[in-house]
This record gives C-alpha cells, sequence and structure tokens, in this order.
C-alpha cells in the first residue's frame, strides 16, 4: 500500500502525517520514561529497604561505642570508628560535631537514602550522647542492582518502544486508509477517463491537419480555428493525465535541449490560444542556453506555465518569458494567487481559481519533473495583478 | 619581725586582689562552689549535654535553671536532689550569667576534642 506513497499524498497531509508520528513518538518516549522512572524508584527503595536492617544493628553499635565515650569522656577522646562504615554526628541544630566521611550535606529528613553511589542511614539515638541527636552512617552501595536495572530498563524499553511504533504504523494507516481510497478512486476515474480520451482527440486534430486552409472562406476558417484550440486543450489535458497516471512507467531520454528552440517552438504552438485571448507575447533571450534533460517532459513543463499563464490571464494582457544563463521565467498579467495560497500550488488537485476550467494538476507536473531534474521552482505573485514562474537550476 | 609578717599579709591580700581582679565570672562565681562538691562541674555539663544536645538549646536551658531553679528543671539524679536539693537562683546580672554561661560551654563542649 506504502508503494505509491509519494505520488498520492498531498504535501499538506503528508504534514500532518509527520506530526502525527512526531506527536506519537514524542508521547511513546515521554510514557516510557516515566514508567522507567517509577521502575528505577521502585527498584531503588527495595535495595535501600533490603540494607536498612542491617545498617540499623551497625548504628545501633555505634550508638553504643557513643554512649560508652559519652561517660568516659573525661579519660577518653578518641571517637569510635569502624571498618564497615563511616559515621557522622550532628547535634539538634544539626551542626556537625565529628565526622570520619568529611563535610557533605546529609538530608536530615530522610531514614535512609542514596547519593553519589552511597548509602546514607540516618539514626536518632534515645539519648543525645555527646549531643548526638543524628548519628549518620555512610557506606558505599553494591551497584549490582544498578546494572540490572539499567538491563531490565533497556530491554523492555526497547521492546515496548517496538511494540508502540508497530501498533502507530497500524494506526497510521487505519486513518490513511479513507483518505486514500479517495484519491486512488480519482486517479482511477482520470486513467479510465484519459484512456477513452485519446482516439477521438487524435482523430480531430489530425483531420484539422489534413484540412487545407487557404480554400476555406473566413467564417469557417475561424470556426475551424477555435475547433483547432478546443482540440489541443483537450490534447494537452490528455498528455498531462498520462503523465501523472503512467510516470512511473516513463523512461527518460535525456539530450541536449536548446531552450530557446523550445520556447519558440511551444510560443507558436500557443499562438491559437493567445490570439483567442487577444494577449501579447514577448520572449526575451540572453546567451544560448541548452539543459540536458528528456525533450518530452521539459516541453511539459513549458507547456503547463504557459498553459496557465494564458487560462489565468486577462483579454488583452500580456506573457513575458525571459530565458537566461540559469534559468527561465513565464510572467503573466493574470488574476495572481493569493500568498497563502502559494505553498499549496504543486499539492495535485490544487487550484487557487475555481472559475477557470481544469484539474489542477500542470504545477503538481510541473514540481514532479523538475524534482527529478533538481530544478528550483519558485513561484511570485501579486494578487489580482501578476504571478511569475521561475524555474532555475 | 612585726614588719616581715605585715609584709607577707600585705603580699597576700595583694595576691587576693589580683585573683579576684583576673579571675573570670565563671570562675569566681560557679566553680568557687562546684570544686568543693563530690559531683564535678564537668558532669553537670555532660548531663546537660545528653538532654539538650545543641549549644543554644543547652545553654538557655541552663541559664533558665541558674535563674529560676525549680525541681522540674533540674538535671540532677533523684537521689543528688534529696541530698543537695536545689540552688538558690542566681544573683548575676544577664550580661555576666550569659558571660559565665559561655566560658562553661568553651570550656567542656564536644565540639574540636574529638580525634
Amino acid at each position: 500500500m506504502l508503494k505509491s506513497w509519494d505520488t498520492n499524498l498531498l504535501s499538506r497531509e503528508k504534514q500532518t502525517l509527520r506530526s502525527f508520528f512526531l506527536l506519537y513518538t514524542v508521547f511513546t518516549i515521554t510514557l516510557l520514561s516515566i514508567l522507567g522512572a517509577i521502575y528505577y524508584n521502585f527498584q531503588k527503595d527495595l535495595m535501600l529497604q533490603k540494607n536498612r536492617l542491617q545498617l540499623s544493628y551497625l548504628a545501633n553499635e555505634q550508638v553504643l561505642r557513643l554512649k560508652a565515650l559519652h561517660v568516659n569522656f573525661d579519660k577518653d577522646r578518641t571517637y569510635p570508628r569502624d571498618k564497615r562504615f563511616k559515621s557522622a554526628i550532628y547535634d539538634s541544630s544539626k551542626k556537625q560535631i565529628f565526622s570520619t566521611f568529611g563535610k557533605k550535606h546529609i538530608d536530615f529528613n530522610e531514614v535512609i537514602y542514596m547519593e553519589d553511589s552511597k548509602i546514607y542511614l540516618i539514626k536518632e539515638p534515645e539519648s543525645y550522647y555527646l549531643g548526638t541527636k543524628y548519628l549518620v552512617l555512610e557506606v558505599p552501595s553494591n551497584n549490582a542492582w544498578l546494572s540490572k536495572v539499567y538491563k531490565t530498563l533497556a530491554l523492555y524499553g526497547v521492546a515496548i518502544f517496538l511494540l508502540m511504533m508497530v501498533f502507530g504504523y497500524f494506526l497510521l494507516k487505519l486513518l490513511l486508509r479513507p483518505m486514500r481510497e479517495a484519491i486512488e478512486l480519482l486517479d482511477r476515474f482520470i486513467k479510465d477517463t484519459t484512456h477513452e480520451l485519446n482516439t477521438p482527440v487524435n482523430a480531430i486534430m489530425s483531420n484539422i491537419e489534413m484540412i487545407d486552409k487557404n480554400t476555406l472562406d473566413d467564417k469557417l476558417a475561424k470556426k475551424i480555428k477555435r475547433i483547432d484550440i478546443g482540440a489541443r486543450t483537450v490534447s494537452n489535458l490528455y498528455q498531462d493525465l498520462t503523465y501523472l497516471t503512467l510516470a512511473h512507467k516513463i523512461v527518460s531520454k535525456d539530450e541536449n535541449v536548446d531552450l530557446e528552440e523550445l520556447l519558440k517552438e511551444r510560443i507558436e504552438y500557443f499562438s491559437l490560444f493567445c490570439e483567442s485571448k487577444k494577449l501579447r507575447v514577448r520572449l526575451t533571450c540572453g546567451a544560448k542556453t541548452t539543459l540536458h534533460i528528456d525533450r518530452k517532459k521539459i516541453t511539459k513543463v513549458v507547456d503547463n506555465l504557459l498553459s496557465n499563464a494564458v487560462k489565468y490571464n486577462k483579454v488583452k494582457g500580456s506573457i513575458d518569458i525571459k530565458l537566461g544563463k540559469n534559468y527561465f521565467e513565464v510572467k503573466d498579467s493574470g488574476r495572481g494567487i493569493e500568498k497563502a495560497k502559494i505553498s499549496e500550488m504543486f499539492d495535485r488537485y490544487a487550484r487557487a481559481d475555481e472559475s477557470v476550467g481544469g484539474f489542477g494538476i500542470g504545477l503538481s507536473i510541473v514540481s514532479m519533473i523538475a524534482s527529478e531534474y533538481a530544478l528550483h521552482v519558485e513561484i511570485n505573485s501579486e494578487f489580482k495583478k501578476w504571478t511569475k514562474v521561475k524555474i532555475w537550476w | 619581725m612585726d614588719k616581715g609578717k605585715d609584709m607577707v599579709v600585705k603580699f597576700l591580700i595583694v595576691a587576693l586582689l589580683q585573683v579576684a581582679i583576673f579571675a573570670s565570672i565563671y570562675e569566681t562565681n560557679c566553680m568557687e562552689c562546684h570544686k568543693s562538691m563530690p559531683v564535678k562541674i564537668d558532669k553537670f555539663f555532660y548531663r546537660y549535654l545528653l538532654k539538650y544536645s545543641s549549644e543554644e538549646n543547652l545553654k538557655s536551658a541552663l541559664t533558665e535553671y541558674l535563674k529560676h531553679p525549680t525541681k522540674e528543671k533540674t538535671i540532677l539524679q533523684a537521689g543528688l536532689l534529696n541530698r543537695f536539693g536545689i540552688k538558690k537562683p542566681t544573683t548575676l546580672n544577664d550580661k555576666e550569667l550569659k558571660e559565665a554561661v559561655d566560658e562553661y560551654w568553651e570550656i567542656y563542649k564536644v565540639f574540636g576534642k574529638l580525634k
């Protein structure tokens, strides 16, 4: 289903999907982090509770030693030390009386806690021997539990994350289904319609070409001209639609294309359209410019730009075509595009103005071809005044 | 001979005066009585420490007791209390009392004495 992802989704929709996926990932990671933190704290508390009993015994021993020292303080002033732990004593104003682990900030609100890989137990003796209200024991923490916790967290974290991503993928597919079905329906309809258009259009065009225009009177010649314009419009549309639906099957035949020659040829092709709208067409050429590209594809680009310039132009308007060393541009004097809509112009079926016929696929094709050949497309417009499309490389 | 006796008496008086002048309030007002008691003054300090822990609490409890001694406030054991009773209220003013208590704390405090 994801095979034709790029051609089937609009950029706005892709953006929405990207936002959804980002949001979903952030949500998953946040949820996993919270769960991980809860698990970590739970395991830490469990480890501390295991240590608490043993440390309490040690603290009681130390209290007895302090008591003995208190009684004999006039004879002995050596602080009792123990190989199994470091300790410190504090008075009721939390001022340190003596310490074997130096000066450290102690959290007196806790009974047991861990900091910097050390476990601290705070014991309050029944009497203040030597003024000791708080006896603090410090033992190094055995980090085996920590590596076990990290291993479990990493394993389950990755597993749940992957599971959530798979779940997210199916959720996304579920959400996309109606949208995709609508686009596919439209595509299929166009494909079927185009196929049926081909033969009659070709018949009309070839028959018009066969008519000797010089033998006709003015009135009939005018009518034939109109039929010719109509047939060419349908033919253009047919080619666009074919390109769009069969783009992936077309093999590019790149060659050096003289752009001036091509532009002149296409202007000539569109001259009937321009005449019918009384448009003034001006081509300004700078240096001789060639582009290594598939001739059919660059013709498609030029045709679409010219077709738009004619279609959206006012009667007696103008079309200015400029060819430079590394660009060409088509500027019309038409109705322009609102600034907010410019970015949507490359989307398939997007149309700035619904009053003129068309499917809204022209610029989508231009964009497809441009991205294939790394050409840049730039649209500038002043609403109700002009639109300029520039292709540069 | 008499002259010699006079000299000795004079010398003793001067010496006593000197002691009186240079001796602290603690020494003249606390130690004077306590040194002749069977329980030494440091024992009282450690009993106070056992009950009050911090410098601030100890000093305020001791000051309060010296000013208004009662059976409820004393840290004396029952046996000693029955034998000696409680002391009379101090005659020192607040400033002198504070000075005496501060010196008492400085002499017997545990801070800086453990090794």
